[in-house]
């Protein structure tokens, strides 16, 4: 049986493109599947800092599309979970020297080596973008709730409706407290523009910063919360039903009592 | 090549039993009827007790005209009746609204866009006439419209009736949020936030765009039978 392969994109840039990417990877492979995450961010490299596999590159996914390279050789084996391989993005080259034909060739050959392939999209709908969906089965938007990601992000979704895909939606970075005093929108005023299947929610979390800086995939971090929403996440992207838990809306024993006696 | 300037002053076809003489009254009258002359001449006997419709067209003032050409017919030839061309019959509105009630309107064609579902950021729609959307309008969508935008759900995007310079047209929709208006030649920008909430709609008043609760002030009330649009 073939392999999925889902792209993760966004349309604006910053948004948790690459961390979802790599947690999701993780996650899967976790789960058991063979998982491939390629970078498709030709010319701007982070993924495989992200995964702590920068100084192990020898080939990248321009060498594998230009065929100077195979898969195999291409495909770096993560040190920490077996069955997660990464394929690099070239920082030499520029977007444009892949076609999204030549990547759809690709994407054919990877489909039948792994379980899941996992497409991290640049940010924009240019020509990186149009690489990014070329051979991809389905599509992951990542949004944070702010309005210029949600706007963005409405304009990918229709890319992607316009190419027969019909994309999942991830809120990343909520913030319940900021929510509560209204000073971000909430994952219910994103999902009313968007209007979407909802893949997942992930909280705020610092351990975000620290792992993509030592290189340690967030999912195995047990003690992170949004960990925890990306192994949901890889859970219901492999068809399993979980149910999606909202981020929680800590409130302080001071807001307690003065809702508890009307004051607020 | 084909010479669109020099058309014939003359055009003869058969119309029923009879014949219908075509005329371009932008040449000279003695070219005109040299023209009939000949065309008649060469139908020998199959223009005789025929009856003959002449038609100048739209052109108006020609009566003159046409009364000299009729007579010069009726002198020259041996026609049956000689008449002009008959004048079209406006329905009245209460035959027409007799028809529209028991014909349901079948015969009219409209020119009304009518979509369903949401229109994302980045997207255009235009339509020649009224648009209808029966869904979101979200942030970053436009919408172009010869007449009337009826959208039924949210309207974030910009939007621009009475395209290009139609004053009377109108916006509705059902949360009116959008964030720029343009009706004809009038352009708003929007408020940035929902008005009051329930339906709305924007119109022309005084040389400015105007935003109204729709149930307090319906714009159709005044229209007292439904008309194709």
């Amino acid at each position: 049986m073939e392999g999925k392969i889902i792209v993760v994109t966004s349309g604006k840039g910053g948004v948790g493109k690459t961390t979802a990417t790599s947690s999701i990877g993780a996650a899967l492979a976790l789960e058991g599947k063979r998982v491939a995450i390629v970078d498709m961010d030709i010319g701007l490299r982070n993924l495989d800092v992200v995964m702590g596999l920068e100084n192990r590159i020898v080939f990248n996914i321009v060498d594998v599309v230009q065929g100077k390279c195979k898969i195999d050789q291409a495909a770096i084996r993560d040190r920490r979970i077996d069955n997660l391989f990464l394929i690099p993005a070239s920082q030499s080259d520029n977007k444009d020297v892949l076609t999204p034909a030549g990547v759809e060739r690709v994407a054919n050959e990877l489909r039948k080596k792994f379980d899941y392939v996992i497409m991290d999209s640049p940010a924009g709908i240019e020509r990186g973008f149009e690489n990014s969906i070329a051979g991809a089965n389905e599509a992951v938007v990542i949004c944070t709730p702010d309005v210029s990601a949600v706007r963005d992000a409405d304009r990918v979704i229709g890319l992607l409706y316009a190419r027969s895909l019909e994309p999942k939606l991830i809120v990343n970075r909520i913030e319940p407290a900021r929510v509560a005093r209204g000073e971000m929108l909430s994952h219910e005023d994103v999902l009313d523009i968007l209007s979407i299947e909802l893949a997942g929610l992930v909280p705020m979390d610092e351990k975000v910063l620290i792992s993509s800086n030592t290189g340690t995939p967030l999912v195995l971090q047990n003690d992170s919360f949004a960990g925890q929403a990306f192994r949901r996440i890889a859970k219901r992207l492999n068809g399993e039903d979980v149910p999606i838990e909202e981020p929680n809306r800590k409130t302080s024993v001071w807001s307690k009592l003065s809702k508890t006696f009307g004051l607020r | 090549m084909i010479n669109f300037d020099n058309t014939v002053p003359v055009k003869l076809k058969g119309a029923g039993g009879g014949l219908w003489i075509t005329i371009d009254p932008s040449h000279p009258e003695s070219e005109i009827i040299a023209e009939i002359d000949r065309l008649l001449k060469k139908l020998k006997h199959l223009a005789i007790n025929a009856d003959v419709i002449l038609d100048v067209g739209d052109a108006d003032g020609q009566e003159e005209l046409v009364g000299r050409i009729k007579s010069h017919l009726e002198n020259d030839f041996e026609l049956g009746t000689i008449s002009t061309t008959p004048k079209k019959r406006s329905i009245p509105t209460e035959r027409r609204r007799q028809r529209d009630l028991s014909k349901g309107w079948n015969h009219h064609k409209s020119d009304v866009l009518m979509l369903r579902g949401r229109v994302r950021s980045g997207q255009k729609i235009n339509a020649r006439k009224h648009l209808v959307i029966t869904g979101d309008v979200n942030p970053g969508a436009e919408l172009t419209a010869g007449g009337d935008v009826l959208v039924l759900g949210t309207l974030a995007g910009e939007v621009h009736a009475g395209y290009p310079e139609n004053d009377g047209a109108m916006i509705f929709s059902l949360a009116f949020n959008p964030s720029l208006v343009t009706i004809g030649l009038i352009t708003a920008i929007g408020a940035g936030e929902p008005g009051t909430q329930g339906p709305e709609f924007a119109c022309v008043e005084q040389g400015s765009i105007v935003v109204k609760n729709y149930m307090k002030e319906n714009p159709f009330k005044r229209m007292p039978w439904p008309e194709v649009i």
